[in-house]
């Protein structure tokens, strides 16, 4: 655990450097930070006129749009957290070198930029849940209260996942590209698209082989279906987010004194 | 002794894993079993042989050396960055690495955000940081542009800012990289006395620069690092000197590993760069002369020894002036005289002729030298002037620094014993 002690030390800077891919993104940009809320917005637009006059949406999950919303947006989060976690080292090799900054900060600061744009985000959220209330297609309850605790789980086992490929990439010159097909390959493989009771009884065993499951399933519970995550859900997430953590962890220890060489 | 900074027999292997890519890939090391077999280095490139040595607190230690001896993996390892192979460093105290200038600082934010970024990534906290802001961005000289993105300043003024924020981080041990290099003659002063600072207030200093004028004026103690290994630790003057004349011994050698020996006894009659003058009249060889009269390349220091050149004249001249200049091979004047300056004063010269000036003892430290011979006019306008026309080596038993050496001897007096000569 001695990564996770040396980011909370150096905590500061991992969001001082968080802010700072926030702010350098959007400056010189018409929109500046607008562009973050612009961003899903423009997502949810799609997604609600692909799905009404394109695609038939699923009947089981309605409305459709805000279904994927949520799904999306925090897939977004994570397939991006960890597409940048694993190329952090190449992009930050100058600052690593020249630096005394402690390279696990620069994992850290690719999950806390990544997870900063999913919270910016979340009013849009919030609004596409309040208008689908009004339109009387949504029943949003307290159960919403579960979302900060689903996504703080998910963002320890996100951690834990960037320390791994991190570390690991420096040594292997193909982990970027595996990382980019693996979460593809995830993607469908994760109820965001279709709830988990879409998937038929046989595979649900399967299912809960993907790290994620857990995660989107509490998700969709929490601002989709309004209904208290189940309690297997919890233990499943708490137990991925630890052990993804601790793996992480052990793997960057091992590598660590080699990152600033071999970046 | 309490040492600031200390190096304890440290080796540095660099690991280059893969025969044919520097960067393995996870798939083959997966198929051919996952391990420390996939992470074993091939084959190891050493950047530091078993160094060793210490700072005391309050002193500048410069590091000189040609690229690729090691100098910048030294700083790496004491800034905590990379980690020794094997060996021990310490460091006591808050340390500060100014391994680049500006390092840290991202072109599309402003230079506020940028200062505190880089002021964490010293180390310091962002209290310390919004204290000292008003000083940094004071001693930097760009208040004005404080919040424009940095990628509009000029490359003087990213600088400034960079070391501004370093000096102003106050640490116990400063690591500097080469980085005054960049900056302009004012700030070079600046730094400078920052520095001076730092050494009044016991704080030490580890600075590696290609400026060896700047390690000797700056630097009380000097390493000299030659691929890898430290080859002379010393006072900085001594260091520095020691480091030229291996330079220039190497520049020698490769002269002579090419097919043209320039250490030889004999100028060639033409090498035409460095050669000017209006062809009134030339030289047309210049050779050096050992105590017998006899063409040597080469001098013992202390024996006697003479210049001579060959001249012709185009047409008869009543104004002439013979000169010969002596520097080292890194191009400091060590000495020069003509026949003007000596009081002779001339009447005629015509046809070929020869001048030779005889020295009674070459008083010269060992090394290897450079021989500019002209023929001019008395205000200075050459006829031929031949600019590294001959070199030639001073042998000794004993190095010495500097350029003199001087017949001597030690005497003493009270309380001072030696053991027998060496």
């Amino acid at each position: 655990m001695q990564p996770l002690a040396r980011i909370f030390r150096q905590r500061a800077l991992v969001l001082a450097l968080a802010r700072r891919e926030l702010a350098a993104r959007y400056r010189g940009s018409a929109l500046g930070f607008f562009w973050s809320l612009a961003n899903p917005l423009l997502l949810l637009a799609v997604y609600a006129t692909v799905f009404r006059y394109v695609f038939a949406p699923r009947a089981d999950v309605r409305p459709y749009a805000l279904f994927l919303f949520g799904g999306v947006l925090v897939w977004g989060f994570v397939s991006a957290a960890l597409a940048d976690a694993s190329e952090t080292f190449r992009v930050n090799g100058p600052l690593l070198r020249k630096t005394t900054a402690a390279p696990e900060v620069f994992p850290a600061v690719a999950v806390a930029a990544r997870l900063s744009h999913l919270v910016l985000a979340l009013p849009v959220l919030a609004a596409a849940i309040a208008y689908e209330a009004f339109r009387g297609a949504a029943a949003p309850g307290p159960a919403v209260l579960q979302l900060p605790v689903v996504l703080l789980l998910l963002s320890v086992a996100v951690l834990g996942l960037a320390l791994l490929l991190s570390s690991l990439a420096v040594h292997f010159g193909d982990v970027r590209d595996l990382t980019a097909n693996i979460l593809t390959l995830a993607f469908f493989l994760t109820p965001v698209l279709y709830p988990a009771e879409a998937v038929p009884e046989r595979f649900r065993g399967l299912l809960r082989l993907n790290p994620f499951a857990p995660f989107f399933s509490a998700l969709h519970d929490a601002v989709f279906f309004f209904r208290p995550v189940a309690g297997s859900d919890w233990a499943w997430m708490m137990g991925v987010a630890v052990l993804l953590l601790l793996a992480g962890s052990a793997v960057f220890e091992r590598l660590r004194d080699s990152i600033a060489e071999e970046a | 002794m309490n040492a600031a900074v200390r190096v304890d027999h440290v080796t540095k292997l660099y690991r280059r894993y893969g025969r044919k890519k520097s960067v393995g890939s996870l798939k083959s090391a997966l198929l051919s079993g996952l391990g420390a077999r996939a992470l074993s280095p091939d084959d190891a490139v050493p950047a530091l042989v078993d160094v060793s040595f210490t700072v005391a607190p309050g002193e500048s230690l410069g590091v000189i050396g040609a690229n690729g001896s090691g100098k910048s993996t030294l700083l790496k390892l004491l800034a905590g960055i990379f980690r020794p192979t094997s060996g021990q460093l310490a460091v006591d105290g808050r340390l500060a690495a100014l391994l680049e200038l500006g390092a840290g600082f991202h072109p599309e934010i402003s230079g506020r955000e940028n200062l505190e970024i880089g002021g964490l990534l010293l180390g310091l906290t962002r209290r310390e940081i919004a204290e000292r802001f008003d000083a940094i961005v004071a001693f930097a000289g760009v208040e004005e542009f404080l919040d424009a993105p940095v990628k509009t300043y000029s490359s003087g003024m990213a600088v400034r800012l960079g070391f501004a924020l370093a000096a102003h981080s106050d640490p116990d041990v400063l690591l500097v990289d080469e980085v005054l290099a960049v900056g302009d003659e004012a700030f070079s002063h600046r730094c400078l006395e920052k520095f001076a600072e730092f050494e009044r207030a016991g704080k030490s200093l580890v600075f590696v620069s290609h400026d060896l004028p700047l390690v000797a004026q700056r630097c009380r103690r000097a390493i000299w690092l030659d691929r890898g290994r430290v080859a002379f630790d010393g006072p900085s003057s001594e260091t520095v000197a020691r480091y030229r004349e291996s330079v220039a011994a190497e520049e020698e050698r490769q002269r002579l590993g090419d097919r043209s020996p320039r250490l030889r006894a004999e100028g060639p009659p033409v090498s035409v760069p460095g050669r000017v003058g209006s062809g009134a009249a030339s030289v047309e060889s210049v050779r050096l002369l050992d105590g017998a009269g006899k063409p040597a390349a080469r001098i013992a220091s202390g024996q006697p020894a003479a210049l001579e050149m060959e001249v012709r004249a185009e047409r008869p001249l009543s104004d002439f002036v013979f000169g010969f200049a002596i520097q080292t091979v890194s191009g400091v004047a060590v000495f020069g005289a003509n026949t003007d300056l000596d009081g002779l004063v001339a009447e005629d010269f015509g046809g070929p002729a020869s001048a030779r000036l005889e020295m009674p003892a070459c008083a010269l430290a060992p090394g290897i030298y450079s021989v500019d011979a002209a023929i001019h006019a008395r205000d200075g306008s050459p006829y031929d002037y031949r600019r590294d026309a001959l070199r030639f080596e001073v042998t000794g038993d004993r190095p010495v620094a500097g350029v003199w050496n001087p017949p001597r001897t030690w005497r003493f007096g009270g309380g001072v014993r030696w053991k027998p000569a060496r």
